[in-house]
């Protein structure tokens, strides 16, 4: 069982980098409430698997976008890439065997 | 091993005075006392006539010179539930200086009484039965904790069996609130069903409820086993028996017992607080699962559990939690609430391990429309979610509903929670 998480564990992680890409991808499109989704099942995952920071990263965009109205102004646009930037590094860093899991 | 009987032990001891009230006397212009149906260390219980309602009900006083508080703690704990497991209240009044209690008339047999009886015949409770009768018990008494309070005094003679099958816990009379740190510090109760830390006076803060908790198990044992765990009359020689590294167990009296069942509740009298599932709560639900999964031979099929989460690495994440606690595990899968509403009606689960935001149902609703349609409560829900607020985890208790967080320490929390229910396997 031990082997059997590990492995899960690992496959997940080599996950995070296209999960951080799909998630700028929705915000890139402006679709919100899809965005929002996507950062939610990243918040809740990445922090499940052990990556804490990249799930707190997650669960601050996923604030960010909930307290928007419908089309987020530039101020909150600015916050949301900004935090995806550190999402895209803690992925990477993850991936590397570095993150917090590790 | 021999069945003592026990009292309070703060119980000042009883030299037999004359009932407080006679025959015939009326109590607030209303309550017309008929019988005498008891008496304790502390006070009395009568039968009365309620002239008002025209309706039979329970008067219980506290001796006059001893302290009244707790008939008023007793009387407020019980108004501050409504559940049929649980005693009634009606009112509180004043006569000639005494005060009085007038509680629900509650006929039918103690549970002492039938293990008594049973064991006279030679028999003793067979294994669904008692775990019926624990699940209604430890039911009632999760009721009692989730108002904050603990009994302090669970044990056969104060759980009555009344007409309709319906189990009632009794004898509030040593409640105190969870939070009361003196009071629990104050040795109380009936010695075979106290906890090793009770016995002491060193009941931590918050941890009441465990005593309850442990009364529960030794209960379970003397149904189950039809002797009481522990040797002994005193305190000392108690508080011995329930520390020594040799626990009884229930398999050591019976063969027919489900090793599961004999591990709970040997989880329920573990000497350590902590080692006991935390709260009347967990215990209920694990009773119940083992319930629903006791086949006719009294072996226990696999646990079957539900994951609902729109979420793949989350399903996946808690498949493998649930099996590293329980491989044997029947565990089903859906994205959903709907599909999850549907997978319920079709087989409804031991565990549904939910995830509150889903893309159709909000996962809240999802509890709503499973204890309304009452498919939900032969099986335990907990809710898994990333960022559940204070008022959702509130809401969700009401429901009866526990809640964890997904975070790094889910797999640990979720493993414990699945051993609970499936005690036996580590």
């Amino acid at each position: 069982m031990d082997a059997l998480l590990a492995q899960v564990r690992a496959q997940f992680t080599a996950s995070l980098p296209s999960k951080v890409a799909a998630l700028q991808q929705l915000v890139a499109r402006g679709v919100w409430e899809e965005a929002r989704r996507a950062a939610h099942k990243l918040r809740g995952s990445a922090s499940t698997y052990g990556h804490t920071a990249l799930g707190a990263t997650a669960g601050a965009i996923e604030e960010a976008l909930l307290a928007t109205s419908d089309q987020p102004d530039e101020e909150a646009r600015a916050g949301i890439a900004a935090r995806l930037a550190e999402a895209h590094a803690q992925a990477a860093q993850a991936t590397r065997g570095v993150g917090d899991a590790e | 091993m021999s069945r003592q009987r026990t009292r309070p032990t703060d119980a000042p001891a009883s030299s037999e005075p004359a009932p407080v009230f006679h025959s015939g006397e009326l109590l607030a212009d209303t309550y017309e006392i008929r019988a005498l149906l008891g008496t304790g260390g502390m006070g009395e219980v009568y039968e009365a006539h309620d002239r008002v309602l025209n309706r039979r009900v329970a008067i219980k006083i506290v001796r006059p010179g001893l302290n009244s508080d707790y008939l008023l703690r007793e009387g407020r704990a019980l108004a501050a539930i409504h559940h049929p497991g649980v005693v009634g209240v009606h009112t509180m009044g004043l006569h000639r200086g005494t005060a009085f209690l007038v509680l629900e008339r509650v006929q039918g047999l103690s549970l002492d009484r039938m293990l008594i009886d049973r064991r006279g015949r030679g028999e003793r409770f067979g294994v669904g039965e008692a775990l019926d009768l624990l699940v209604a018990i430890a039911d009632a008494l999760s009721v009692v904790h989730r108002a904050g309070l603990a009994h302090r005094d669970v044990k056969p003679g104060n759980v009555m069996l009344a007409p309709g099958g319906r189990i009632v816990l009794m004898d509030f009379g040593l409640v105190l609130p969870q939070a009361d740190r003196a009071g629990h510090r104050s040795v109380a109760g009936s010695l075979q069903y106290m906890p090793p830390e009770a016995l002491t006076g060193d009941v931590a803060e918050g941890a009441a409820t465990l005593g309850d908790v442990y009364a529960l198990g030794v209960l379970g044992f003397e149904l189950l086993s039809g002797i009481e765990p522990f040797d002994g009359a005193e305190p000392l020689q108690l508080y011995r028996a329930k520390t020594h590294a040799h626990q009884p167990r229930v398999s050591e009296h019976r063969s027919d017992v489900p090793v599961q069942l004999d591990e709970l509740i040997s989880q329920l009298m573990a000497p350590a607080p902590d080692d006991r599932p935390q709260g009347a709560e967990a215990a209920v639900w694990a009773l119940r699962a083992m319930r629903g999964r006791m086949g006719n031979g009294g072996a226990l099929r696999p646990l079957s559990v539900l994951i609902v989460d729109d979420d793949v690495d989350m399903r996946d994440a808690l498949t493998l939690y649930v099996r590293a606690a329980a491989p044997d595990a029947e565990v089903e899968s859906t994205q959903g609430g709907r599909q999850a509403l549907k997978s319920v009606r079709r087989r409804v689960p031991d565990l549904l391990l939910l995830d509150l935001d889903l893309p159709d149902i909000n996962g809240i609703e999802v509890c709503m429309l499973l204890r309304g349609m009452q498919l939900g409560d032969a099986c335990m829900i907990v809710s898994v979610s990333g960022r559940a607020t204070r008022a959702d985890v509130e809401l969700l208790q009401q429901l009866g509903v526990q809640s964890l967080e997904k975070g790094p320490a889910l797999m640990t929390e979720l493993v414990q929670l699945v051993q609970r229910l499936r005690p036996g396997l580590k």
